[in-house]
């Protein structure tokens, strides 16, 4: 799982993340292991780094936190979208998709 | 959600929370990656290692630096809540000042005009008062007179000047100066305002010329020096064009060749404020500058580093007697008043005679009465803010209930007082930039004079007046105190009120105390307006007291202007021939009816004098007889209308060489012949050569030529036919309105006499105008502050009682159901009118008496007890809140009871 995993690029991790908090409410960990599960491991996030992007998005708010009961009635930090952030994962989300398809294409060009 | 939070910076609580919540986040995602991989199959130590690697910190770290993150974010979050708070507040009171227009204009207005006239005075005060004196160190200015006990202050001679120079330690640099008016002859002659001073006199006041040099060194003699000139920037424009090579060429004064050493900075126009050119006193010649006594000079000093004030003070009074003694003054001399008594010296900051003590003081009373204003506007302002609250009491209340905190909600009101506060001192600003306009431009040097208010620096005048910075930061400051003070009130009122009684609508319980309070605010306006109107009334009593005066003479329809001759033009035999031409070719003109002469005009504050004595009284039996010494033409008391009491006055046959004949006024006859007949009494008056004696041959009504408020002193007249002067002064009596007529005598003076500059060309009434200005300045604006008083005491009145009306309106229906009559209503709501006003004028009243006492100086013939003044003034306000309970009493009494009843 931890092999070949490529570093992330500035800015995507965020757009991960609301894309993880666009399926509902959130804690910490459970944010990680969507984006494992999603991505096959390929992502290679610290979890550490997961949090600073938390706290930036929460300032800026894209999203807002709570704490609640996990299923197991365990207390936890929820992490929930807003309307700002919504907005966020629209047009960043789309302008990584491109940039991603141009890459794909360009590095898809052989030499003839 | 919504932590409330406090302040702008986190406080420690809510710091510590943050932190620890991070490290609670973190353990669980800690335990919740170490399940995950336990479940897959590693040791739980392993799964550990593993969870806190994959952090991609150490643990202490990750512990730290996260801690660090999550507080960051905290105090974002937490500051943006505020600002949105904020945002919110001031939204809500926007709009609700919008919802109410007629609310918000009416306190904006009030508070614009009176936070307006407040800064339109201030600046006044401030350019007159407060702001520092446009030199250099203006603190280590000192200016030093003579003084006496009989005689009060006096000016310096120059041997008296050198004297004091050369036995001084206190000055690093001393000057001598006067001020007065030159002709600037040549192609275009033209009067200018100019001063006499020594070499030291820049220097003294930190002034440096901006173009050529000061005064040199060597021109610091006593008398017999080059002449030298220093010419004002505004006279180099104009003049010479702004000509660089100014230095070193001609300026012909009084038609005499001085030399143009340097040009003065932009702006300054030395210490009279008016100089346009500035001359060495020592080109006089050595005989005019060596009389002790011919007291002529002010004197200035900047103080030596490290000797202070006090030291300088003790210092000239100790040099003081020295100069007395040092110059024994000569028996009988004849160019001073001054008796023989012990003189000293006192030296004072300059900055203390900036402006005269009588303007000071003005100045000082109209700050007092427009900071009432002020205050009656802010207390109707708290009015209207509390008639909101209550009116707003059940929003306040399910507020409250809601669990809104009070602090909050007191910030929301406090919040909508400010916004109101700061439009009203935004509004203020074209109020006072219109009041700043007005004050610069009326141009009061000469008024101050006549009135006796001169004196002081001329540097320092009206024309700085002016909105700049600092009366800014005076208006942001009282309007945001205004809004503050007179905002939190109401809004801790509002919001204390109980919650169930508030609930329940209609409920009068905490009515009451909201009511009380209103009440106090309405009896201070009252007792406010009092006091302004009190003293308004004082003042117009007075300046009606001041136009009754009769001056001695009738100054309708008479036009006056001066002319002065450069000396040199004409030869002092030539005078009476010159005048009788003078007047001829004017009486020639069309609609003039009289011509006369006189040296003086009169309201004057006061003219030449000098001592009389008597050929049959020894002189120390009558001390010095002062009287006051006035050139007349031979018809000057026929054209002003001064009325000939008994004998004759002056005829063709008084000319040079014939008997020397006086005419009195009735002043003198009374005070240096009583019980005697002046009539053909020989006396002696020591200037026009009339000391060799003269017999008296009239006496005249007396004329005021002081101020319009003082009495006639002692005066004897001269023939412009006996006695030769330079100076003189044409009054011109008309068919008609005089002012039409300027043009005309200007161009007859020009045919007689045309490189003779004419000036001060004005109609008597306005001269006489000019000697009640300042009274009637004051009466105006003390006039107009009291009558918004007034009116806003009336509107304060008139809305404490209509609300008291509507709040009522169940318990009046009950009344009248029970069978009051519509009489009664009414008189119970007039009373309650009465009442806060009775109680309001008798504080008033009394505060009055105490405060109206700063005007004494300011009065003529009005005490200021002066019970007609109070009664009317307590009349005038008692029937205004008469007639501001009437409409509300009305409505009172058409209660409806049915309707009223219903409703309740």
């Amino acid at each position: 799982m931890t092999n070949s995993s490529t570093p992330l690029l500035k800015g995507t991790l965020d757009v991960l993340v609301l894309k993880a908090l666009s399926w509902g409410p959130m804690h910490g960990f459970e944010i990680v292991t969507w984006l494992e599960q999603r991505s096959n491991g390929s992502a290679d996030v610290d979890d550490g780094a997961l949090y600073y992007a938390l706290h930036r998005m929460e300032e800026r708010g894209l999203i807002e936190s709570e704490w609640r009961l996990t299923e197991n009635n365990r207390k936890a930090r929820y992490y929930r979208m807003r309307a700002p952030g919504r907005a966020h994962l629209r047009t960043e989300g789309a302008s990584l998709e491109r940039y991603a398809r141009a890459l794909a294409e360009i590095l898809a060009l052989r030499a003839s | 959600m919504s932590r409330s939070r406090r302040l702008f910076h986190l406080d420690p609580l809510s710091r510590q929370l943050a932190r620890r919540e991070m490290r609670e986040e973190l353990a669980f995602h800690i335990e919740e990656r170490v399940s995950q991989l336990v479940a897959l199959g590693m040791s739980p130590d392993d799964a550990r290692a593993e969870a806190i690697r994959r952090l991609g910190l150490t643990w202490v770290d990750a512990e730290r630096q996260l801690g660090d993150s999550a507080e960051h974010k905290e105090r974002r979050l937490d500051m943006r809540e505020r600002v949105r708070e904020l945002g919110d507040d001031i939204r809500y009171a926007m709009r609700g000042l919008a919802n109410r227009p007629g609310f918000t204009a009416i306190a904006v207005l009030t508070l614009g005009i009176g936070i307006g006239a407040n800064t339109a005075i201030y600046s006044a005060v401030d350019a007159l008062l407060l702001r520092a004196l446009p030199f250099a160190e203006p603190g280590r200015l000192m200016d030093i007179v003579q003084t006496s006990r009989d005689d009060g202050q006096s000016a310096w001679s120059y041997p008296k000047y050198k004297f004091f120079r050369d036995n001084q330690r206190s000055y690093a640099t001393l000057a001598v100066h006067s001020s007065g008016q030159i002709i600037m002859t040549g192609a275009d002659p033209e009067r200018i305002a100019y001063e006499e001073v020594s070499t030291q006199y820049l220097a003294t006041l930190g002034v440096r010329v901006a173009h050529g040099g000061d005064f040199p060194s060597e021109l610091d003699v006593a008398g017999g020096a080059k002449r030298v000139v220093l010419i004002s920037d505004a006279l180099w424009q104009r003049r010479f064009n702004a000509a660089p090579d100014v230095v070193g060429k001609p300026l012909s004064l009084n038609n005499e060749p001085w030399e143009i050493a340097g040009v003065l900075p932009p702006g300054f126009r030395g210490l009279s404020g008016r100089a346009e050119a500035i001359v060495n006193l020592s080109a006089r010649s050595p005989d005019e500058l060596s009389e002790p006594w011919s007291l002529e000079f002010s004197m200035i000093g900047r103080l030596r580093d490290g000797v202070t004030v006090d030291q300088a003070k003790s210092e000239a009074a100790l040099i003081g007697p020295r100069v007395y003694a040092a110059f024994p003054m000569a028996g009988g001399g004849l160019s001073t008043s001054k008796a023989p008594e012990k003189w000293t010296a006192a030296a004072r900051p300059l900055n203390t005679i900036r402006v005269a003590t009588g303007l000071r003081r003005s100045l000082l009373v109209l700050f007092g009465a427009v900071a009432m204003v002020l205050l009656i506007a802010c207390v109707n302002l708290a009015n209207l803010l509390v008639a909101r609250a209550v009116a707003r009491k059940r929003e306040i209340a399910v507020r409250l209930a809601l669990g809104a905190g009070r602090a909050r909600l007191v910030r929301l009101l406090v919040t909508e007082s400010l916004i109101l506060a700061l439009l009203g001192g935004g509004a203020s600003l074209l109020v006072a930039l219109a009041g700043t306009r007005i004050l610069s431009a009326i141009n009061p040097q000469e008024t101050l004079r006549v009135q006796g208010l001169g004196g002081g620096i001329g540097a320092i005048g009206f024309e700085g007046i002016h909105l700049d910075g600092s009366a800014l930061a005076f208006t942001f400051i009282v309007a945001v105190l205004v809004g503050l003070l007179f905002g939190l009130a109401p809004a801790l009122g509002a919001t204390r009120a109980g919650l169930v009684g508030d609930l329940k609508e209609g409920s009068g319980g905490s009515g009451r105390r909201v009511g009380a309070s209103r009440r106090t605010m309405v009896i201070a306006e009252v007792a406010l307006a009092l006091v302004l109107l009190a003293g308004s009334g004082l003042m117009i009593r007075s300046l009606g007291n001041l136009l009754n005066v009769n001056p001695g003479f009738d100054g309708h329809d008479v036009l006056t202007l001066r002319l002065s001759v450069p000396p040199g033009v004409m030869a002092p035999d030539s005078m009476p021939g010159f005048y009788e031409r003078l007047q001829a070719e004017i009486g020639g003109v069309p609609g003039v009816r009289q011509v006369a002469i006189s040296d003086c005009p009169p309201l004057n504050n006061g003219c030449n004098s000098t001592i009389m004595t008597f050929a049959d009284r020894p002189q120390s039996a009558t001390g010095n007889a002062m009287v006051g010494v006035h050139w007349v033409s031979a018809n000057w008391f026929g054209t002003m209308r001064v009325p000939v009491k008994r004998g004759r006055t002056f005829n063709e046959s008084d000319r040079l060489g014939g008997p020397k004949v006086l005419v009195i006024n009735e002043e003198a006859a009374r005070r240096y012949f009583p019980g005697e007949d002046p009539l053909g009494k020989r006396v002696s008056v020591y200037q026009g050569g009339f000391h060799t004696g003269a017999e008296i041959v009239g006496i005249v009504g007396d004329v005021r030529f002081g101020t319009i408020d003082s009495l006639a002193r002692p005066d004897v007249y001269i023939s412009y036919g006996q006695a030769r002067l330079s100076r003189m002064m044409l009054f011109v009596r008309a068919a008609g309105d005089p002012s039409a007529l300027a043009p005309a005598v200007r161009a007859a003076v020009h045919r007689i006499a045309p490189h003779t500059p004419v000036y001060d060309l004005r109609a008597m009434p306005a001269r006489v105008a000019t000697a009640t200005a300042q009274s009637r300045f004051i009466a105006v604006l003390l006039g107009l502050f009291a009558a918004v008083a007034l009116s806003l005491a009336v509107m304060g009145i008139y809305g404490v009682l209509s609300f008291a009306v509507a709040q009522r309106t169940g318990e009046i229906g009950i009344r009248m159901a029970l069978g009051a009559e519509r009489v009664n209503v009414l008189a119970m709501v007039l009373r309650e009118g009465m009442a806060l006003a009775i109680v309001g004028l008798g504080i008033g009243l009394l505060a009055a008496f105490a405060l109206t006492r700063v005007l004494r100086t300011m009065l003529f013939e009005v005490t200021t007890t002066d019970p007609i003044t109070y009664a009317v003034m307590a009349g005038v306000l008692g029937l205004a809140v008469l007639a501001a309970s009437w409409i509300p009493a009305r409505r009172a009494a058409g209660v409806d009871p049915v309707v009223a009843l219903r409703k309740g």
